[in-house]
C-alpha cells in the first residue's frame, strides 16, 4: 500500500506539536532555503543547455517517511522503494539511488530523460529523510537523438532504462553502472557531468538538513518536519473552504492534437467538487491511453500538488508546499487512460498532454472560484537538431522553446515568455557558437496572440538555418486544436512549421516529427502557438491595441477587424474606433465562455489528424528514399 | 597639509568623510540628499565637514565620489530616448528577454515585466550578419543603416545604440555602422554593444549596451556640472567616480560607460572592508552591510573585493563588472506579518524611509525590524536616530502588538521573535556566499556597518560562528571610507571559448598582451604613473559547456608551455571546493580571459589610536533591554569614549550618531588600537 492513499483515519502528523513557533519558522525559512541551494548547485556545474541555460530540474527535502516537506512537485520516495530491491533499513549514509524509469516511480518523473536522484539522509547514524533532485538529461538513447521519438509505440524505445540502483553505494561511485548507463546516451560525457551535478545538488540538500540538526537538535528537525506538514494540511483545508463551493460539479475538457501516429485529438476532461474538507478531482472521462508516446503517467501525489499549489499561489504565495494535504484532496485517475497507461506504453511525449492538464485544471478553478483565471498557454516544444559537424565531431542540440503566455484578468499575457518557472530562452549566439546552426530570426509572432480586453502573449517565430546535413526531431501540439480564450477572449493562433529547402520548396511539417533529414542551407521556420485572451476585445483600451501595432505585434488589419480599433497614421481614430465597435457589436452573437476557436465537428478533425499523418510519412518515405538514392538532395 | 574626501549620495543622507594624511584623522558628516540636483547635497556635505575640519576646497587632494544618479535613471526608467539597430531578424531581443519567468508554478501571474529600455518602436533592424566564428555572413546594408537612423531620429530619439549579433567576436559592422551615424550626426550620442560586453548572449549585452546609452546623456551633464561645481570652489585635486566594481576612475571615462558605474554605493562598504580586513590581520572576512531595506553581504578572501560580472537591478539583469554582493530584502524597515498558514514571516516588503518604521511617527503602523528593536530597548529609549529623529515607543510596541496576539505571544516575545527571523533571513544570505561556495564561516570575520548592521551583527555572528564580529569606528559612513581606499581600476575581458589542452601557452600570452596594452593605455589616460600600476591576469575557466566560470589566476611568465593546461589544477581546486566533485575525461574550456588594469593612489590609511582613556568610564547610564525573554539591567556606552584598552561586557548598548552595537549576554567586546570593536564570546 502507498503512504498516500491512507483511506481512514488522519495523517499521523496531525496533532499538538512540541516545538515553538519561532524555531518551526526559522527551520521552514531554512528547509526553503536548501532548495535554492540545491537549484543553484545544479544548474551551474550542469552542462547540458536544458539545464545550464534552461533551469530543467527540480529538487525536494522529504521526511523520514518519504513525504515532501519542501519542493515543488511532491515526493516518490515511498513507490520508489516499493519497486526497488531495498527496503529503508538496507539504506546507508552516502547511497544514493538513481532510476529514470517512470514506471518504477508511479510517474514521479513522466519520461526516460528524466533521471531522480534519491539520497536518504542520515544523522547519528539515524535515517532522518531524503534529498531528492530530477534533472532533464541531454540524451539517453533509444531510436532517436534527444529520446523523444515521437512515433514509440512502446517505451523500449525510448531509452536505457534504469530500474532503482545505488549509483552510490555508502559514498562510493557504482562507476560501473554510470558507465553502463552513459554508454547507452549519444551525449556520454554531458550525460555523465549531469548525473554527477544532480548528485552533487543532493548531496548540498543533505549536508544542509544535517546543518539544521547540528543548530536545532535532530528531534526539532523532525518534529518541524511532522509540524510543517500539519500546517500546510491546515492552511490548504482552509483555502479549499473558501473558494470552493460544495454541492456543485466543475468540470471541463480540452483537446491535445495527436499523439505523433495519426490518433487524435485526445480528450482530458476534469471534475472537481468539495466535500467537507475534501476536494475531489476526478479525470473519468478522459481518453483511453494512446499508441503514441504522449500518454502522461500522471502520478497521484504530483498533481495533488499541482491541484494545492494553484490555491496557495492564488491566494498567499507564502505558505509553505508540501505533503501534508494529500489526504484532503483526493484524485481518482482512471486505469489505462491516457494519465494512467499501462506499461510498456510509450511515454517520452508526455508534455503536450502535460501542458493541456495545467490548462483544464486551471479552467475548471477558473469555474469554481468564479473568476476568469486566464486563457490558455501557448506551447512549449522541445527541437533538436543532430549529426556530424564539418570536422567529423558529432553534435546534438537541445532546446526548449517558448509561447504566449495567458492574458489573466487585468494584466495582458508576456510574450514568447515561459510558463514553467526560472526557464530561460537558449541564446542564438550560445546556439551558434556550439553548434552548426544560425538562428536567422527570433520574433514575436504577429497576430498569434488572443484578443481580448487583456490579450493573450504572442508565440514566437524562430527561424534555424542549418549549416550541415543532420536530422531534425521535435515536439510540439496545438497545431490542430488552439488555445482557448475565456469571457469574450480570443484563442491565441495554432502552432505551425515550415522546412524550406535550400531550392526554395516549402513544407509544412506536423506539430511532431523525427529524424527529418535536412541539409545545408535549409531552413525551419518554427512558430509556437500564441495564448488566449481574457475580456472582450472591443473592451480593450484603444491606446493598447495602438501600441502593439506599433510594437509589431498585431497588424492594422487585426486591430479593425479582432478589437475594432481604427488607426490613422499610427494613432487612434476615436471616432471611426467607435463606429467600427458598435458595427462589430451589431454583427456578433453572445460571447462565449470559452472560446476554442473554429473547430470542425471531432470526426472531422479525427480524420484531419489522420490525414496529416498520413501525407506527413508517405513524404517522408520519399525524403529518405532520395537521400539513399542521392546521397544529398 | 594634505587631505583626501570621500562622498556617498545615498537615498537620504549624503555621506562625507575627510580622511587627513598626515594626522590618519577621519571626520565625518551627512547631510540629506538633494535627489533633484544630487551635486548640491555634496558640494554642501562637502563644505560642511571641511568646516569642521577647519579647511577649505583648495586643501583637498583627492576626492572620491559614489553616485546612485545611474543607479535612479535605470530603476525609475528616466534616461534619455534610444533608438536601437539590431541585426534584422532579431529587432524584439528585449522584448523578448530571455522567456525567464519566477517561480513557483504559476509564477508567471504575479510577473510584473517592465517595457524594454528601448522601446521597440524605436528599434530597427539592419540588414547583416556575422557568424559565431567572426566570418562575415552578410555584408553591412550601409544605406539601411542611414535611411534606419535617419528614421529614429526624426521619431526623436536622442541617442542610438548598436547591437548585432556575434558582434563580440568581430565588431567590424557595430565600428562600420557607428562610423556612418556619426557622419550623419555627428553630435548623436552613439554605443556599440562591442565595447560594452564581450561575451555571447545577445540579449544581455544588448540591453546593457541600451541601458549604457540611456544613462549617458544625463550622467555626462551631471558629471559636468560637479565638475564645474567644483571648479568655484577651487577644488584643484583628483577627482574620482566610484565604480561598482569598487574602482574608481575619471569622469571622463564615466562618459563613455557610465553602466560600470550602476552600483557605486554599495561597493565602496565591500572595499572598505576588505582594506580593513588586511590592515588589521584578519584577511578573510564576511561583510554585512544592513540598512533600511536590504541587507548586502559578501565575502571577501584575502583581503580582496570579490567582483562579479553581473548585476541584477530591479527586473533587469546586466552583464558589467561590479563587487559581489548577495543581496536579501531584509533591514530595519522590513514588514513583520503572518501568512496564511501562520507562519511569521518578516520583509521583502519595507515601509521604506516614508512613512519608515511606526517608531518613526510618520504615520506607518506596519511592524518592523526597527520597531522590535525599539520595543526592547536595542535603540535605547533616549536615543535619536542619525542624532535628530526622536522615536516613538508606544507607536512601535502597538504595531508589533498585531503580530503578537496573531502568535498568541506578549508584545516583547513577539519583538524577538522577529528579531530572530530576519536575522535568519539574513543568516541565510551570509551561507550563500560562505557554506555554499565551499568556505567555512568559521575561519572568518564578519565586518559590520550600515545603519542597522551593528545592531545585529552579535547575532549575526552567533548564527554563522564566524571568527569575531568587527564594527568599525565608522559604520555608518562605511561606503565612504572605502571610497577612500580604492585603486583607479578597470577590467579588459575578452570571451575566449578555447580548451586549454588545445592552447598553445604562446597564444593565449598573445592575447594578454593585447589585453595588457590596452589597459595600460587606459591607466595612462587617468595619469596613473609607471610605479603604480598592476596588472591582474585572470582566465575565466570551466568544464566544456559547464555555465559557470571560475577565475584562475596567473602570471605572464607561466604562459610557456605547449599547452595551457598548467590551468587544470587550479581550476579544479576550486570546483572541488565548491561543488565537491570534478570530471576529470571533460576538456577545460578557457571562456574568457580577462585583464585588470589597476593604479595605486592611496587615499587613507589607518593610524593607532594612543591606547586608553585612563580612569574616563565610557558608561553614559544603564537601560532595562530585553535579551532572551528577560528585561536586563544593560549599560549604555558612548561609542565616542571608547578607548583601545576598554572591553564591554555583554548585554551592553554602544550608542554613536549614527548606529547603536548590541553586544548579547555571554558575550564581550574589545577595542582594538585602530577603534574597531571586536565581538566575541566571553
Amino acid at each position: 500500500m502507498v503512504l498516500h492513499e491512507r483511506e481512514q483515519g488522519l495523517p499521523d502528523f496531525v496533532r499538538e506539536h512540541d516545538i515553538d513557533h519561532v524555531t518551526l519558522d526559522i527551520i521552514e525559512n531554512a528547509l526553503k532555503n536548501i532548495r535554492h541551494e540545491m537549484d543553484r548547485v545544479l544548474v551551474t556545474t550542469a552542462v547540458s543547455p536544458v539545464i545550464r541555460e534552461q533551469a530543467d530540474e527540480f529538487p525536494l527535502i522529504a521526511d523520514r517517511q518519504g513525504r515532501m516537506v519542501v519542493g515543488q512537485f511532491g515526493s516518490p520516495v515511498d513507490t520508489v522503494l516499493e519497486h526497488s530491491p531495498y527496503s529503508v533499513e538496507d539504506l546507508k549514509d552516502g547511497d544514493v539511488i538513481a532510476l529514470n524509469d517512470p514506471y518504477m516511480m508511479e510517474g514521479s518523473t513522466s519520461h526516460l530523460p528524466d533521471i531522480l536522484l534519491v539520497r536518504p539522509i542520515f544523522y547519528d547514524g539515524e535515517h532522518i529523510g531524503y534529498a531528492l533532485q530530477w534533472g532533464n538529461l541531454m540524451d539517453v538513447g533509444g531510436s532517436t537523438a534527444g529520446s523523444i521519438p515521437i512515433d514509440a509505440r512502446s517505451i523500449y524505445e525510448e531509452g536505457v532504462r534504469m530500474p532503482p540502483v545505488k549509483l552510490y553505494d555508502a559514498g562510493r561511485l557504482n562507476e560501473e553502472v554510470l558507465r553502463f548507463f552513459c554508454h547507452n546516451s549519444r551525449t556520454p560525457r554531458e550525460t555523465r557531468a549531469d548525473v554527477m551535478a544532480i548528485a552533487a545538488g543532493t548531496a548540498a540538500g543533505a549536508q544542509r538538513v544535517k546543518d539544521i540538526c547540528d543548530r536545532f537538535g535532530k528531534d526539532t528537525y523532525l518534529e518541524a518536519c511532522d509540524a510543517l506538514l500539519d500546517r500546510t494540511r491546515t492552511s490548504i483545508i482552509g483555502l479549499i473552504h473558501q473558494l470552493i463551493p460544495e454541492g456543485q460539479t466543475f468540470e471541463f475538457e480540452d483537446y491535445t492534437d495527436d499523439d505523433g501516429l495519426g490518433n487524435g485529438p485526445i480528450k482530458l476532461k476534469l471534475s472537481m467538487w468539495r466535500e467537507g474538507d475534501i476536494l475531489h478531482l476526478d479525470w473519468t472521462g478522459t481518453d483511453a491511453q494512446v499508441p503514441g508516446p504522449v500518454n502522461f503517467l500522471l502520478n497521484h501525489r504530483m498533481f495533488q500538488m499541482f491541484a494545492g499549489v494553484f490555491l496557495i499561489s492564488a491566494v498567499d504565495p507564502t505558505i509553505l508546499f508540501n505533503d501534508g494535504y494529500s489526504d484532503v484532496i483526493k484524485v481518482n485517475i482512471p486505469e489505462g487512460s491516457v494519465l494512467r497507461p499501462e506499461e510498456p506504453a510509450p511515454l517520452s511525449n508526455r508534455l503536450v498532454v502535460m501542458a493541456r492538464l495545467f490548462d483544464v485544471l486551471g479552467a475548471v478553478y477558473a469555474k469554481a472560484i468564479g473568476f476568469n483565471v486566464s486563457g490558455s498557454y501557448g506551447t512549449s516544444p522541445n527541437f533538436v537538431y543532430s549529426g556530424v559537424k564539418k570536422d567529423g565531431e558529432p553534435f546534438q542540440t537541445m532546446e526548449i522553446l517558448y509561447g504566449g503566455i495567458p492574458a489573466i484578468p487585468g494584466k495582458d499575457g508576456l510574450d514568447g515568455h515561459s510558463w514553467w518557472p526560472e526557464f530561460l530562452a537558449v541564446p542564438a549566439e550560445y546556439m551558434e557558437t556550439y553548434y552548426p546552426m544560425i538562428v536567422a530570426e527570433y520574433s514575436a509572432r504577429k497576430d498569434s496572440c488572443g484578443a481580448g480586453q487583456f490579450r493573450g502573449g504572442c508565440g514566437i517565430k524562430k527561424v534555424y538555418r542549418f549549416l550541415t546535413d543532420g536530422r531534425i526531431t521535435y515536439q510540439d501540439d496545438r497545431h490542430h486544436t488552439f488555445p482557448y480564450g475565456v469571457a469574450g477572449g480570443k484563442p491565441g493562433a495554432a502552432s505551425r512549421k515550415t522546412l524550406v529547402r535550400e531550392g526554395g520548396e516549402e513544407v509544412e511539417l506536423p506539430s511532431k516529427v523525427r529524424d527529418v533529414p535536412v541539409f545545408e542551407g535549409d531552413r525551419l521556420v518554427f512558430e509556437t502557438a500564441g495564448a488566449g485572451g481574457v475580456g472582450d476585445p472591443l473592451e480593450r483600451e484603444p491606446e493598447a491595441v495602438a501600441r502593439d501595432v506599433r510594437w509589431g505585434l498585431v497588424s492594422a488589419e487585426a486591430a479593425a477587424d479582432e478589437y475594432g480599433v481604427v488607426l490613422d497614421g499610427g494613432a487612434v481614430d476615436a471616432a471611426a474606433t467607435e463606429a467600427r465597435r458598435e458595427e462589430l457589436k451589431g454583427a456578433r452573437g453572445e460571447l462565449p465562455g470559452f472560446d476554442h476557436g473554429p473547430l470542425p465537428p471531432l470526426e472531422e478533425q479525427r480524420r484531419v489528424v489522420a490525414e496529416t499523418r498520413r501525407a506527413f510519412n508517405e513524404w517522408l518515405s520519399g525524403e529518405l528514399g532520395a537521400q539513399r538514392t542521392n546521397g544529398r538532395r | 597639509m594634505a587631505y583626501n574626501v570621500a562622498v556617498d549620495v545615498g537615498g537620504t543622507f549624503t555621506d562625507v568623510l575627510v580622511f587627513n594624511e598626515e594626522t590618519g584623522e577621519l571626520t565625518e558628516g551627512k547631510v540629506l540628499s538633494t535627489p533633484e540636483d544630487p551635486s548640491r547635497g555634496v558640494v554642501t556635505g562637502i563644505e560642511s565637514v571641511c568646516e569642521k575640519v577647519g579647511i577649505g576646497f583648495t586643501d583637498l587632494h583627492l576626492l572620491f565620489h559614489g553616485t546612485t544618479v545611474v543607479t535612479n535613471m535605470i530603476l525609475t526608467n528616466t534616461g534619455s530616448r534610444v533608438g536601437l539597430l539590431t541585426t534584422k531578424g532579431h529587432e524584439q531581443v528585449l522584448l523578448l528577454a530571455r522567456a525567464w519567468t519566477p517561480g513557483p508554478l504559476y509564477g508567471w501571474m504575479a510577473l510584473q515585466k517592465p517595457d524594454p529600455p528601448a522601446d521597440p518602436t524605436d528599434t530597427i533592424g539592419v540588414a547583416e550578419r556575422i557568424g559565431a566564428d567572426g566570418s562575415v555572413l552578410l555584408e553591412l546594408d550601409e544605406d539601411g543603416v542611414r535611411e534606419a537612423v535617419k528614421t529614429l531620429v526624426e521619431r526623436g530619439v536622442e541617442s542610438v545604440a548598436i547591437g548585432f549579433l556575434n558582434s563580440y567576436v568581430n565588431p567590424a559592422h557595430e565600428r562600420r555602422a557607428r562610423e556612418i551615424l556619426r557622419e550623419l550626426y555627428p553630435d548623436l550620442s552613439v554605443s556599440i554593444s562591442a565595447d560594452i560586453g564581450q561575451e555571447y548572449g545577445e540579449y544581455e549585452r544588448t540591453l546593457t549596451t541600451v541601458v549604457n546609452t540611456a544613462v549617458q546623456p544625463r550622467t555626462m551633464l551631471y558629471m559636468r556640472n560637479f565638475e564645474s561645481s567644483m571648479d568655484e570652489k577651487r577644488f584643484g585635486g583628483r577627482l574620482s567616480i566610484v565604480r561598482s566594481d569598487g574602482g574608481a576612475m575619471s569622469t571622463q571615462a564615466v562618459a563613455d560607460r557610465p553602466i560600470q558605474i550602476a552600483l557605486s554605493g554599495p561597493s565602496g562598504g565591500v572595499t572598505g572592508s576588505a582594506y580593513l580586513a588586511r590592515e588589521i590581520g584578519v584577511p578573510d572576512v564576511l561583510t554585512f552591510d544592513m540598512g533600511g531595506t536590504s541587507t548586502d553581504v559578501s565575502l571577501c578572501l584575502g583581503g580582496e573585493t570579490p567582483v562579479r560580472r553581473d548585476i541584477q537591478l530591479g527586473y533587469f539583469h546586466f552583464k558589467s563588472p561590479a563587487v559581489d554582493v548577495h543581496s536579501v530584502g531584509a533591514g530595519g524597515g522590513s514588514i513583520a506579518f503572518l501568512s496564511a498558514s501562520g507562519a511569521l514571516q518578516v520583509g521583502p516588503a519595507s515601509a521604506g524611509a516614508d512613512p519608515g518604521p511606526a517608531a518613526y511617527g510618520r504615520g506607518g503602523e506596519a511592524p518592523t525590524v526597527t520597531d522590535a528593536n525599539v520595543v526592547l530597548h536595542r535603540i535605547p529609549p533616549g536615543v535619536a536616530l542619525g542624532g535628530t529623529l526622536e522615536l516613538d515607543e508606544e507607536a512601535a510596541r502597538r504595531a508589533v502588538s498585531t503580530v503578537a496576539e496573531g502568535l498568541g505571544m506578549g508584545v516583547e516575545e513577539a519583538a524577538e521573535a522577529i528579531l530572530e527571523i530576519v536575522n535568519e533571513n539574513m543568516h541565510a544570505a551570509l551561507r550563500v556566499v560562505s557554506v555554499e561556495r565551499g568556505h567555512d564561516p568559521r575561519e572568518f570575520g564578519l565586518v559590520a556597518f550600515g545603519g542597522a548592521g551593528p545592531m545585529h551583527a552579535n547575532a549575526l555572528g552567533r548564527l554563522i560562528r564566524s571568527r569575531s564580529v568587527i564594527v568599525p569606528p565608522t559604520p555608518g559612513v562605511m561606503s565612504a571610507f572605502g571610497f577612500l581606499s580604492s585603486d583607479i581600476q578597470n577590467e579588459f575581458p575578452e570571451t575566449y571559448l578555447r580548451n586549454a589542452e588545445d592552447t598553445p601557452a604562446s597564444e593565449l600570452k598573445e592575447t594578454v598582451e593585447g589585453l595588457i596594452s590596452q589597459a595600460n593605455e587606459w591607466l595612462d589616460g587617468e595619469g596613473v604613473s609607471e610605479a603604480n600600476k598592476r596588472f591582474d591576469l585572470y582566465a575565466d575557466c570551466r568544464y566544456y559547456l559547464q555555465n559557470i566560470q571560475i577565475p584562475c589566476r596567473f602570471e605572464l611568465d607561466e604562459l610557456a608551455g605547449e599547452d595551457s593546461t598548467f590551468l587544470r589544477a587550479r581550476f579544479e581546486e576550486a570546483h572541488r571546493q565548491r561543488y565537491n566533485f570534478e570530471l576529470p575525461d571533460s576538456p577545460l574550456e578557457i571562456a574568457t580571459v580577462r585583464v585588470v588594469g589597476r593604479g595605486t593612489i592611496k587615499g587613507v590609511s589607518l593610524v593607532e589610536s594612543e591606547n586608553g582613556a585612563g580612569e574616563e568610564s565610557a558608561v553614559l547610564r544603564t537601560e532595562q533591554v530585553y535579551f532572551n525573554g528577560a528585561w536586563r539591567e544593560t549599560p549604555i556606552y558612548d561609542r565616542g569614549l571608547l578607548r583601545p584598552d576598554h572591553a564591554v561586557e555583554g548585554p551592553a548598548v554602544v550608542v554613536q550618531d549614527d548606529t547603536t552595537t548590541v553586544i548579547e549576554p555571554g558575550y564581550k567586546g574589545a577595542v582594538d588600537r585602530f577603534g574597531n570593536i571586536l565581538i566575541e564570546e566571553a
